[in-house]
C-alpha cells in the first residue's frame, strides 16, 4: 500500500509540462490532437491513459492554469461521446468526434422531461420514422448548455408497444435544426441558461444520427449517466466544482471566524469529511489501475459527497450573518482560479439546493446503493412490463 | 501510488477472521448480569499468543515480527469486529511506550517477554478526569534510594488486571514522565471499574510507595508517539465494528418481515442502510491512510489519526444507535449482540478523547500550519 501521489519529476508530467510551457494557450485542436481532451479513451482519439496518468494530466492543466477540457465539454468528453466508440458508424466518428473533443462543438444531454425525472424511463417525447429521416415531437427540460450546444444527445420513444424502456432510441441530433427552441429556466439563484427547457416541434432528424439500433436507447443513457472518467473531484461544493471544505477552512482561520467554537466544531467535521472524501476518489482510481471492476465508491462518494459540499456554502453563508442574504455578497473572495460561476461563494449557495437533485436525486441514489450494494429488496415499478401504448390507455381511463 | 491492500494484507486479514470467527464467544456475555469476568479475557489471550499477536509491533531483533502498522491494522480490525475479548490494546499500548522511552536493556530484557505471551503490559496514563495528555498527573512519583517510588493514582487503565507490568506517567518535578511499575507488587491496587462496555477491562490503579523504574525519554518523546498509535486502534477497531454493525443490520432487514414485505423493503430502511454504508466506507479510508501515514512517519500521521478518531468513533456510535432501531425492541435486549457493539462504540469513542475534541486538534493542527 502506498498513498504517495505521482511525484513532480515524474517523465510523464514532465513531458505535459513541456508542452504547456511552449504552448501556453493552446487551442482545443492542439489538446486534441495530442489525446489531452480524453486522455482515458483508446488511441487514436486519447492516450490509453492509466489513472495515475489521468490524474497527472487533470493536474498539470491546474498548473498551466487552464480549464479542465471536461468543465468546458461535460456532455461530450464525461459522459455521451465514448458511446460513439462501441454504438457509432464510422460516418458518425469521423464528423462528430473531431469537433467534440477540440471543444469546438459543445453537446448537451436531452434526457429528463417534465414527466419524466427520477423515472426517465417514462418519458414521452416520439421520433417516428418517416423515410430516410425521424421526426421528433416533445419536450425536453433541465438540459444545460442547451443554448450553447451544436450536438444534443437525444433518448426518444421509438416503439410504444413495447414496455417502457424497451422503447427508447438514442439520436445525435444538430441543435440548430428547425422546429427546435430553447427557453432558458430561471432558477432559484436568479439566473438563467444554466438549465433550459427544449421544445421539438416536428423536428426531422436523418436516420443515419441514430446511436446504435433503436431500442438501444435505455442502455446507452444508463451507461453514459454511469459512465464517470476518473476525474479526482476537488472534494468541494457543487458536484466538486466549487468551494471545498480546505477552502473553508483556510477562510475562516484567515479572517479569525474560526475562533466562535460553534463555527470551529462544524467547519473541523466539514474538513475531515472532505479529507476522507478525497481519499475515496483515490481508492477508486487505485482500484482501476488495479484492474478490479469499478466498484459501488462512485456512487457512494457522490452520496457523502453531495450533502457534504452543501453544507459547505451552508455554513460560510451563515457566518455572514443577515449582511449573507445581500445578493452578490459572498462569504469569501472567489475560489480557484475564480473563472468559473460556481468560484463564487454567493452564487454557489444559492444553487445548492441543485446538488442533490441533479444527475440523480439523492433518494434514488440511496436505493440504488442500499439495492445494488446491499443486496436490499428492489423498489417495484408496476409500470415496468406493461406495453406502453396500453399504459397510456389506462392511464387514460382512470383519469377520466 | 497504490491504495490497494496486498495479497499478504488479505491474507493476513483472512487468517486473523476465521480464527476469531471460530474462537470467539460471546454468548456468556449475553447472560444478564454478566460482567467482563465471563469474558474469556485469559483463554482468548492464550489462544492470541499462539498465533503471535502480543509481537506483530515488536521488531524482529526483540522477539516480535516487525510487523507495519497496516499489518496489524488488519488484525485490530478483526478483534473489533468480533470485539474479541483480551488485554491486547494494554500490550500494544504498553508495547508501544517501551519502544518509544525505554533503554536498548529495558528493552531487550522486557520485549522478548512480551512478543513470547510470558509478560503483559498495561498503559497507565488517564487521569481520573480522563485526561490523558498531563502535564500533570494524579500520580507523583519521587526519586528514592534505589530508583522511585509512585504515589497516587491513574484511571481508566486499559488492561490493567491482566498486566504484569504497568507502563505509568507520573509527575516528578512538576513534568510528567514515564516510569516501569511492577504490577504485582503489595503497593499497586488494581480495582476493576464497572464499565459499562464489558468486552474490555478497564481499571482504576493506587500507587502506595510503589516501586518504579524510570524510562529515560521524556514525556514529549514518548506520548505523542504512543497516544497517535492508540489513536489509530481504536479508529480501526472501531471502522471495523462500524462495518459488522453494518452487516448485521442488513441481515436483519432482509430477514425481518411486517406488512407482508422484508423491513429492508422500506425506504426508510434503505435510506438508513445506505447512509451507513457510507459512512462504513469513509471510515475504512479513514484508517488506512492514517496507519499508511503512521508508518511511514509522513508528516500528516498525526491529523490522519485525529481524523480517524474523530470520524470512525463517531460514525460507530451512530450506526449502532441505528442498528438498534432497526432490530426493533429484541435489539434492545442483553441477550442480543446489539448492545455489547454500542457500549464499544460508546467507549471508543470517549477514550483518549472525545471526537469534538480530536476536532479541534485538527482545527489546531491547521492553524499552526498556516501561521
Amino acid at each position: 500500500m502506498d498513498f504517495n501521489l505521482p511525484p513532480e519529476n515524474d517523465p510523464r508530467r514532465l513531458e505535459i509540462r513541456e508542452f504547456f510551457e511552449a504552448n501556453p494557450r493552446p487551442t482545443g485542436r492542439q489538446l486534441a490532437e495530442r489525446g489531452y481532451t480524453v486522455p482515458h479513451w483508446p488511441r487514436p482519439w486519447g492516450l490509453g491513459a492509466d489513472p495515475e496518468l489521468q490524474l497527472i494530466i487533470d493536474e498539470e492543466f491546474d498548473r498551466a492554469g487552464l480549464q479542465a477540457p471536461a468543465r468546458l465539454n461535460p456532455v461530450a468528453l464525461n459522459n455521451c461521446a465514448q458511446s460513439l466508440l462501441t454504438h457509432g458508424t464510422d460516418a458518425q466518428r469521423e464528423r462528430l468526434l473531431p469537433p467534440a473533443l477540440a471543444m469546438e462543438e459543445k453537446w448537451c444531454m436531452l434526457f429528463s422531461e417534465p414527466s419524466a425525472g427520477s423515472d426517465l424511463g417514462a418519458l414521452r417525447l416520439t421520433a417516428r420514422r418517416e423515410g430516410d429521416h425521424y421526426v421528433v415531437r416533445g419536450q425536453k427540460i433541465w438540459t444545460s448548455l442547451a443554448h450553447k450546444a451544436q450536438i444534443g444527445v437525444l433518448v426518444a420513444r421509438t416503439n410504444t408497444n413495447v414496455p417502457k424502456h424497451a422503447g427508447l432510441s438514442q439520436f445525435l441530433i444538430d441543435m440548430n435544426s428547425p422546429g427546435i427552441s430553447v427557453r432558458p429556466i430561471i432558477d432559484m439563484s436568479g439566473n438563467e441558461n444554466e438549465y433550459n427547457e427544449v421544445f421539438f416541434d416536428d423536428v426531422k432528424i436523418p436516420a443515419d444520427r441514430l446511436l446504435g439500433k433503436e431500442g438501444d436507447g435505455w442502455a446507452l443513457t444508463m451507461a453514459q449517466l454511469q459512465t464517470e472518467r476518473v476525474a479526482l473531484s476537488k472534494a468541494g461544493a457543487i458536484w466538486g466544482s466549487g468551494p471545498s471544505a480546505r477552502d473553508l477552512v483556510s477562510e475562516l482561520i484567515a479572517s479569525g471566524g474560526i475562533d466562535d467554537p460553534l463555527i470551529r466544531d462544524e467547519a473541523a467535521k466539514l474538513y475531515i469529511e472532505g479529507e476522507i472524501i478525497r481519499l475515496l476518489a483515490y481508492r477508486s482510481l487505485s482500484d482501476r489501475m488495479n484492474a478490479k471492476p469499478a466498484g459501488p465508491e462512485a456512487a457512494v462518494r457522490k452520496m457523502v459527497a453531495a450533502p457534504h459540499g452543501q453544507r459547505i456554502v451552508d455554513l460560510a453563508k451563515r457566518v455572514q450573518g443577515m449582511s449573507g442574504l445581500i445578493t452578490g455578497n459572498g462569504a469569501f473572495k472567489r475560489t480557484n482560479d475564480g473563472r468559473h460561476m460556481f468560484d463564487d461563494w454567493d452564487y454557489a449557495f444559492w444553487f445548492n439546493p441543485a446538488v442533490t437533485l441533479g444527475v440523480g436525486t439523492q433518494e434514488v441514489l440511496k436505493n440504488v446503493i442500499s439495492e445494488r450494494v446491499l443486496g436490499l429488496p428492489r423498489e417495484a415499478d408496476p409500470t415496468a412490463k406493461t406495453p406502453w401504448a396500453e399504459l397510456q390507455k389506462s392511464k387514460l381511463k382512470t383519469a377520466v | 501510488m497504490n491504495f490497494a491492500l496486498s495479497e499478504d494484507h488479505e491474507l493476513l486479514r483472512d487468517s486473523a477472521r476465521s480464527f476469531l470467527d471460530k474462537e470467539i464467544d460471546l454468548a456468556p456475555l449475553l447472560v444478564p448480569g454478566a460482567t467482563v469476568k465471563n469474558a474469556n479475557y485469559e483463554a482468548n489471550w492464550s489462544k492470541m499468543v499462539e498465533l503471535g499477536w502480543p509481537g506483530l509491533v515488536i521488531p524482529e531483533e526483540f522477539g516480535g515480527s516487525g510487523m507495519t502498522l497496516i499489518d496489524l491494522i488488519m488484525v485490530v480490525n478483526e478483534i473489533g469486529r468480533t470485539l474479541a475479548p483480551g488485554p491486547m490494546l494494554g500490550v500494544l499500548a504498553g508495547t508501544w511506550a517501551l519502544l518509544k522511552g525505554a533503554s536498548t536493556e529495558q528493552k531487550a530484557s522486557l520485549l522478548p517477554r512480551v512478543a513470547s505471551g510470558d509478560l503483559k503490559l498495561a498503559l497507565a496514563v488517564a487521569d481520573e478526569s480522563g485526561n490523558a495528555d498531563g502535564p500533570g498527573s494524579d500520580a507523583k512519583a519521587s526519586a528514592g534510594s534505589t530508583g522511585h517510588v509512585i504515589n497516587g493514582s491513574k484511571s481508566f487503565v486499559i488492561d490493567a488486571a491482566a498486566a504484569d507490568i504497568l507502563v505509568v506517567a507520573a509527575e516528578v518535578d512538576g513534568a510528567r514522565a514515564w516510569f516501569l511499575v511492577d504490577a504485582k507488587q503489595n503497593g499497586v491496587q488494581v480495582t476493576p471499574l464497572a464499565w459499562r462496555d464489558i468486552t474490555r477491562q478497564v481499571c482504576t490503579v493506587d500507587f502506595h510507595d510503589a516501586a518504579a523504574e524510570r524510562l529515560e525519554a521524556d514525556d514529549a518523546t514518548i506520548w505523542p508517539w504512543v497516544r497517535d498509535r492508540i489513536l489509530l486502534v481504536l479508529a480501526a477497531e472501531s471502522a471495523a465494528g462500524l462495518q459488522q454493525t453494518l452487516a448485521s443490520s442488513v441481515d436483519y432487514a432482509k430477514e425481518r418481515v411486517a406488512f407482508g414485505k422484508p423491513i429492508g423493503a422500506f425506504q426508510s430502511i434503505k435510506h438508513v442502510l445506505a447512509g451507513m454504508f457510507g459512512a462504513s466506507e469513509c471510515a475504512n479510508t479513514a484508517v488506512l491512510f492514517a496507519a499508511w501515514a503512521l508508518s511511514e512517519d509522513d508528516p500528516k500521521a498525526s491529523i490522519s489519526t485525529a481524523i480517524a478518531k474523530a470520524y470512525a468513533t463517531e460514525a460507530y456510535v451512530t450506526a449502532t444507535n441505528q442498528n438498534i432501531q432497526i432490530f426493533g425492541a429484541i435489539g434492545f435486549t442483553w441477550e442480543m449482540k446489539n448492545h455489547l457493539y454500542f457500549k464499544r462504540a460508546r467507549a471508543n469513542a470517549e477514550m483518549f478523547g472525545s471526537p469534538a475534541r480530536h476536532r479541534e486538534r485538527v482545527i489546531d493542527i491547521l492553524r499552526q500550519q498556516a501561521a
